[in-house]
């Protein structure tokens, strides 16, 4: 059943979902806010019959009902001993662990890769950077610094080591998520100006491997190497991978080099460890992929023939602004 | 004081209901279950905390509201997921 104005008017109240929880006076407010954005994402993502998005559907309710259910429960109980200050750093570790496994992020994140693998390629776009947003900016109102940290290493880690083992294309950027959940968390501890700017970046470069990808119909790894990409369309997929991964001259890395040069100046110097040894092992497994697409295994079938039907111009100014975007921003702030 | 033993009466519910949503069990629907329990905890505890302000009720039925509207959403899954696969035992979930 694929019905647009079904899809534009679930889009619409999740639209407003985020802003209902991410602008509202009291905790309960953005509870509701969380509850508005699981009744309108599930319709979104099951709009097929067949057995693989019903069952993703079924493991996305459940892991994100409890969560909610977990934080209204924290809220009441903060609520309720209001001026018992022993009791915040347990409010606040449970609060913020609810909020992380709406998210996806570490020690709950084994949801996340599994639901992935079931959406198409669209519903991944708003799953990972659009639920987002609300549990991250609530995560800003009251969150456990030392708490926070332990969970950003543990971010760090798993998202990197959890990815060298996959052959599909939706694992890969799900496992890459966790690890970037990793650098926006803590960028939230820095400011939210930060967050925002880490964001905006982080999802205009996953849209554009998204609908790269989108374009090609390409789900597994495997599917790289035996289409008749063209050159150019190749090199765009070479230069977003790189620059999602963090590589200097492009986009990708002007966000983390805000936050290194921040770890950096007020001493952080294990974590800027923990960041710089997963940031390369990301890099290793994206440009295992890429030399062997690009260079090693660099066929053109000729029973293949991709037939580009879209519009390829957003893409291609997209990837311009990719390699091209920090050398013009000095140009801006000189 | 006697009146404050209730506070370990929503605690222990919560708790158990969310003992049984994590447990291992053969049908969905009774996940669907434990996830209600907990809500009828947080109705109830949410009661008695507005009890001590006043008696005004309205942050509760709101509540009320959007609790049922996921328990309701949940029972749809559940029925397209009997739609498709035929029964809600967790077994027949191999494929991701």
């Amino acid at each position: 059943m694929n019905n647009n104005s079904n899809k534009m008017f679930f889009l619409f109240i999740l639209f407003f979902s985020t802003l209902i929880s991410i602008s509202s006076n009291s905790w309960f407010g953005c509870w509701i806010g969380l509850e508005i954005n699981l009744l309108s994402f599930i319709p979104l993502i099951s709009n097929s019959k067949n057995l693989l998005s019903v069952e993703t559907s079924l493991k996305y309710f459940l892991t994100q009902s409890l969560a909610s259910i977990n934080f209204l429960f924290m809220i009441l109980i903060k609520f309720s001993l209001l001026k018992n200050f022993n009791m915040n750093n347990i409010i606040s570790i449970m609060m913020n662990s609810s909020l992380l496994m709406k998210m996806g992020s570490a020690p709950f994140h084994f949801w996340f890769p599994n639901i992935v693998e079931g959406l198409s390629w669209m519903n991944n776009f708003m799953l990972m950077t659009w639920q987002k947003i609300s549990p991250m900016i609530l995560l800003s109102y009251y969150f456990n610094k030392n708490f926070l940290i332990f969970m950003i290493i543990m971010n760090l880690i798993i998202g990197s080591l959890g990815g060298l083992n996959q052959t599909s294309l939706r694992k890969l950027l799900a496992f890459s998520s966790i690890n970037n959940l990793g650098w926006m968390i803590f960028s939230i501890m820095i400011s939210e100006n930060l967050w925002l700017f880490y964001f905006l970046i982080y999802s205009m470069m996953i849209f554009m491997m998204i609908s790269l990808f989108f374009l090609m119909n390409m789900y597994f790894m495997n599917q790289l190497f035996i289409n008749n990409m063209n050159f150019f369309i190749k090199l765009n997929l070479l230069i977003n991978f790189l620059s999602l991964g963090g590589l200097p001259p492009f986009m990708g890395f002007m966000p983390k080099w805000i936050i290194i040069n921040f770890l950096l100046i007020n001493k952080f110097y294990f974590l800027t460890f923990i960041f710089m040894m997963t940031s390369l092992i990301i890099i290793y497994y994206y440009i295992r992929i890429i030399y062997s697409s690009f260079m090693f295994n660099y066929f053109k079938m000729k029973w293949v023939n991709l037939l580009m039907k879209n519009n390829m111009s957003l893409i291609n100014l997209s990837s311009f602004i990719s390699i091209s975007s920090m050398i013009l921003s000095t140009f801006i702030f000189m | 004081m006697l009146i404050y033993d209730i506070w370990f009466l929503f605690i222990y519910m919560f708790f158990v209901g969310n003992l049984i949503f994590v447990s291992k069990n053969k049908h969905l629907l009774v996940v669907l279950l434990s996830l209600e329990f907990i809500v009828l905890s947080i109705f109830f505890f949410f009661l008695v905390l507005l009890m001590f302000i006043d008696y005004d009720m309205y942050m509760l039925m709101v509540f009320l509201v959007f609790s049922v509207c996921e328990g309701s959403l949940g029972l749809s899954i559940l029925v397209s997921m009997i739609r498709s696969h035929g029964n809600d035992y967790f077994q027949s979930f191999s494929m991701l």
